[in-house]
């Protein structure tokens, strides 16, 4: 695995709000279909990391690269047709669509011009709904397909939220906080998913929770006030005493597979 | 029978049942031009979520753009229309490009600003458009062997468009497209973040809706034989985003009730009390405070009521009124 390319690069990446430094050399490097992992306290700009890669926030300085092809100045949304899909911290779902329509949407949008046809109706047998039927059959949602998104329970929500990501078919998913919120049935049906997802995909994720971070993850990085602190496999980050002292002492309790 | 072949038959209805129940001519034919016009604007405002007071521009444009084509060239009819839409579709292209480029408050003020504009350039150029007198005798050719002289000859054709341009934008609100501006003004930065190229989507339902706004314009000079000055005031975007907004903002043929509604109650009022616009006002007020989802709600409310109609209920596309556009969260 560590002998192949990365399928994103970042170099020097750094990120300014004003004159507040968000983020700043981060040198990354995520391997093809691996899980990786970011952690480290509230602020450390795990979120402004995600927010850059995905071209929400523009980076103010370093470089992104996608397969070796440097991205840093496509915008979001060209981003998703090259192969990068996110969810969000806090759940960003279509509210008054259903769930069905949702996931319908997200796998549109690797193909979003064909969208732009006016004249073009929602073929009942189109490729995007035949992914969004298989993501919810994934997400164990189907029972609720016909249902608005807003109705749905947090957990519920949260799932979609994981699989409009999904839906996109990305090479690279990108999952903010996954489990937040989430009650404990949920956590472990979550992590179950996000392994499972590591086969097909490359999964960057951001989590508080140790136990799926120390689980499952192939590498981990632990960033601190915009920079990263440590990388390295779990077992490695876990015992660094760098880490244990970002996170004082004893949060970093998870076991390893 | 599917909820847009219902839509599509009630509007075919109206057509039917206004020069049953109507004795002149010139206020039938001006229901179904607004009934277009603000359903063009329901496009914009329903769907996409954009409150957009530059309706006014193509409605204007599209009766000056009708008005000069058919006083100094000898082109038929239905050239005059077809360029009055395509006048509309280009202003609205680029007024929607340049105003989409700020959200909530700052777009509709940008929109706002650009009618303004426009009312000025018009104003100005008193030459083209006639100034304060508008552009006077437009004619009303025939279109083959068919007079429109007559003013329910006139409504005909007119009632014909309207279907026409009824039909296509059902057809544009439930394709694929259609399906993307309601996400769009569901979640926007949802949107984006899924791979849609949001503002190429605003751009084009701004297209759609100035082509429709511009040959609504275009019918109207016709109709009366001037174009005036007015119709590319920002009075009438206001008028226009009042018709829709009273008919409800869930579906298309709202936006028919809306502006049967307005025209005929005004053209009544008018009659009675010269200060009808302050009861208009006031139904206004009544509909933001108590009835978000227009005269098509209450309709719905009271279908549902009635003890045959309650399995039936007719549920509109778009559950929920206009929303604010999503705040921007945090960066």
């Amino acid at each position: 695995m560590s002998t192949q390319a990365p399928i994103l690069a970042t170099e020097k990446l750094g990120v300014r709000y004003g004159s507040f430094l968000a983020l700043s050399d981060v040198t990354l490097s995520i391997k093809s279909n691996t899980i990786h992992s970011v952690i480290g306290p509230n602020g450390a700009g795990k979120t402004t990391l995600f927010h850059a890669l995905t071209g929400r926030v523009r980076a103010s300085s370093g470089r992104i690269t996608l397969n070796g092809q440097d991205i840093t100045h496509v915008s979001d949304d060209k981003r998703v047709p090259l192969g990068i899909a996110r969810s969000f911290q806090v759940t960003s779902l279509f509210q008054n669509l259903s769930v069905r329509e949702n996931l319908r949407l997200a796998a549109q949008g690797r193909t979003p011009l064909q969208a732009l046809a006016p004249w073009r109706g929602v073929d009942p047998r189109s490729q995007a709904l035949a992914v969004a039927d298989e993501v919810m059959e994934r997400l164990e949602l189907t029972h609720v397909s016909d249902r608005a998104a807003g109705e749905l329970s947090h957990g519920q929500q949260r799932r979609l939220e994981v699989g409009m990501a999904v839906a996109a078919k990305p090479r690279l998913i990108l999952l903010d906080e996954p489990t937040s919120g989430m009650g404990i049935d949920d956590v472990e049906a979550m992590k179950a998913l996000i392994r499972d997802l590591g086969r097909d995909h490359t999964v960057l994720f951001i989590e508080h929770n140790m136990g799926i971070v120390m689980n499952i993850s192939d590498t981990v990085t632990v960033m601190r006030a915009g920079r990263v602190l440590v990388e390295g496999p779990p077992a490695v980050v876990r015992d660094d005493p760098e880490v244990r002292r970002a996170y004082l002492g004893n949060m970093i309790t998870g076991d390893l597979a | 029978m599917n909820r847009a072949s219902l839509h599509f038959l009630l509007a075919a209805l109206v057509a039917i049942a206004l020069p049953l129940f109507m004795r002149s001519g010139t206020l039938a034919s001006e229901v179904l031009i607004f009934a277009m016009a603000a359903a063009a604007c329901n496009l914009l405002l329903g769907y996409t979520g954009l409150l957009s007071f530059g309706q006014g521009i193509f409605f204007g444009l599209g009766s000056y753009a009708a008005g000069l084509t058919l006083l100094h060239t000898s082109l038929p009819l239905g050239v005059a229309l077809v360029l009055a839409a395509i006048a509309g579709a280009v202003v609205a292209t680029g007024v929607g490009w340049l105003s989409i480029r700020r959200q909530g408050v700052y777009f509709v003020m940008l929109t706002l600003a650009f009618s303004q504009f426009f009312y000025f350039l018009a104003y100005t150029f008193k030459d083209i458009t006639g100034g304060d007198n508008g552009l006077l005798n437009i004619p009303r050719p025939a279109i083959g062997p068919f007079s429109l002289g007559d003013s329910w000859a006139y409504y005909a054709f007119v009632a014909m468009l309207f279907l026409i341009v009824f039909a296509a934008l059902q057809r544009v609100a439930s394709s694929t497209f259609g399906c993307t501006l309601l996400a769009v003004r569901d979640n926007e930065e949802r949107a984006r973040a899924i791979g849609f190229p949001v503002r190429n989507f605003k751009i084009t339902a701004f297209a759609i809706s100035g082509a429709v706004t511009g040959l609504a314009g275009a019918l109207h000079a016709l109709l009366i034989g001037v174009a005036p000055l007015s119709n590319i005031e920002y009075h009438m975007s206001e008028s226009i985003l009042i018709m829709t907004i009273i008919g409800g903002s869930g579906n298309l043929f709202a936006s028919v009730l809306g502006a049967g509604f307005y025209v005929i109650v005004s053209d009544l009022l008018s009659s009675i009390w010269p200060r009808w616009l302050l009861l208009l006002g006031g139904l206004l007020i009544v509909v933001a405070l108590f009835m978000q989802k227009g005269l098509w709600g209450l309709i719905e409310r009271l279908v549902v009521a009635l003890p045959m109609g309650r399995r039936s209920a007719i549920k509109s596309p778009i559950e929920s009124p206009i929303q604010p556009e999503s705040e921007g969260r945090g960066i």
